[in-house]
C-alpha cells in the first residue's frame, strides 16, 4: 500500500489517465506545491524534498486517480500526507489555544488604538509596510494544525470542504482552525510590526498629523 | 413590525470570516451584504479584514520555486517507472 495516498496502485500506475500524464497535471502545480511545502516545513531544502516525495507517491498512485476529478485536491492530499508522515505528526492532534490569547479583530483594534482609523485605509497603512517575508514569518509561527489549514486556504484557496477532504477531518474542524489561526496570525503580524519599528513609526506619523 | 430577516451587528460579526471566505449559503451572503450596505461600523470592519486577508494571500504567493525543482521532480518520478 502507498502510505501517502492510502491506496494500493494497480499495475501501470504512472501511465496516462483520461489522456493526461502525471507530468502534464503535476508540472503546473509545482510552484504552488513548493510554496505550500516551504510554509509547512519552514525550510527550503526540506520543501524541495517534500515536493519530490509527494510527486513520487503521486506517480506510484496515479492509477487510482479518477480522471475528471480534482487532481489539485488529490495531489495536495498526498503532499500533506507526506508532510504528516515525514514529521510523524497526527492530523488530529491539537494545540490548546485559549480564545483569550487570540482576540477577535486584533489588528483592527490595535490600529484603532494608535489612531490609524483616521486614515481612509487603515489596513493598508499597516499591511503596506509588512513585506512578504514578514507575512511568511507570521504563518510559520502558527502551531502546526493551524498552519496546515492556513497553507491550504491562504496559498491554495481551497474551500473548507476540500480542505476537510484533504486532511480527512470534519469541516467544523477546518472552520474553527482557520478562524482561530487567522486571529493568531493577526497577533503575530502585529508583534512583527512592533519588532520592526513599524508600529512606532505609524504612531509618530499619526501624532504628527493629528 | 421589525423585519426578522435582517441581521444584527452581532450576527454579522459572527459570520464575518465565513462571509469573507464565501462559505455562507447564498441567502446568508445576501443577508450579510444587506447589513453591510447600511451599517458603516460593520462595513469598516469588513473592509479592514478583507484588505488584511487579500494582502496576506498575495504576499504568500510571491515566492517562486527554485529553478532546478522541475528537473529534480522529473528525475524523481523517472525512478519509479
Amino acid at each position: 500500500m502507498n502510505m501517502a495516498t492510502g491506496v494500493t496502485p494497480p499495475p501501470g500506475a504512472s501511465s496516462a489517465a483520461d489522456g493526461h500524464t502525471i507530468e502534464s497535471l503535476l508540472v503546473p502545480l509545482l510552484g504552488s506545491a513548493y510554496r505550500a511545502a516551504l510554509r509547512l516545513t519552514r525550510d527550503a531544502a526540506d520543501a524541495e524534498d517534500l515536493v519530490q516525495e509527494a510527486a513520487v507517491h503521486a506517480c506510484r498512485g496515479f492509477g487510482t486517480f479518477e480522471p475528471g476529478t480534482n487532481f489539485r485536491g488529490w495531489f495536495f492530499r498526498i503532499l500533506t500526507n507526506c508532510f504528516y508522515s515525514r514529521y510523524r505528526k497526527s492530523r488530529r492532534e491539537g494545540t490548546q489555544v485559549e480564545l483569550e490569547d487570540a482576540p477577535e479583530l486584533y489588528l483592527y483594534s490595535q490600529t484603532a488604538a494608535i489612531g490609524l482609523h483616521a486614515e481612509t485605509e487603515p489596513a493598508a497603512a499597516l499591511m503596506d509596510r509588512l513585506d512578504a517575508e514578514a507575512v511568511a514569518q507570521a504563518i510559520d509561527a502558527l502551531p502546526d494544525e493551524y498552519r496546515v489549514v492556513a497553507v491550504l486556504y491562504f496559498l491554495q484557496d481551497f474551500p473548507y470542504l476540500e480542505i476537510a477532504r484533504i486532511l480527512d477531518v470534519p469541516i467544523g474542524t477546518v472552520r474553527s482552525r482557520l478562524h482561530r489561526g487567522r486571529r493568531l496570525l493577526q497577533q503575530r503580524l502585529w508583534t512583527i510590526a512592533e519588532d520592526r519599528g513599524i508600529v512606532e513609526a505609524l504612531r509618530r506619523k499619526e501624532a504628527k498629523n493629528g | 413590525m421589525a423585519d426578522v430577516s435582517r441581521l444584527t451587528c452581532e450576527e454579522v460579526f459572527r459570520r464575518l470570516d465565513d462571509y469573507l471566505d464565501r462559505e455562507l449559503s447564498a441567502e446568508e451572503m445576501r443577508l450579510v451584504q444587506e447589513h453591510l450596505d447600511v451599517c458603516a461600523v460593520c462595513t469598516a470592519e469588513y473592509r479592514f479584514e478583507r484588505k488584511v486577508l487579500d494582502d496576506v494571500k498575495e504576499k504568500l504567493r510571491r515566492l517562486t520555486a527554485p529553478s532546478g525543482l522541475l528537473a529534480k521532480v522529473q528525475r524523481a518520478i523517472g525512478t519509479v517507472r
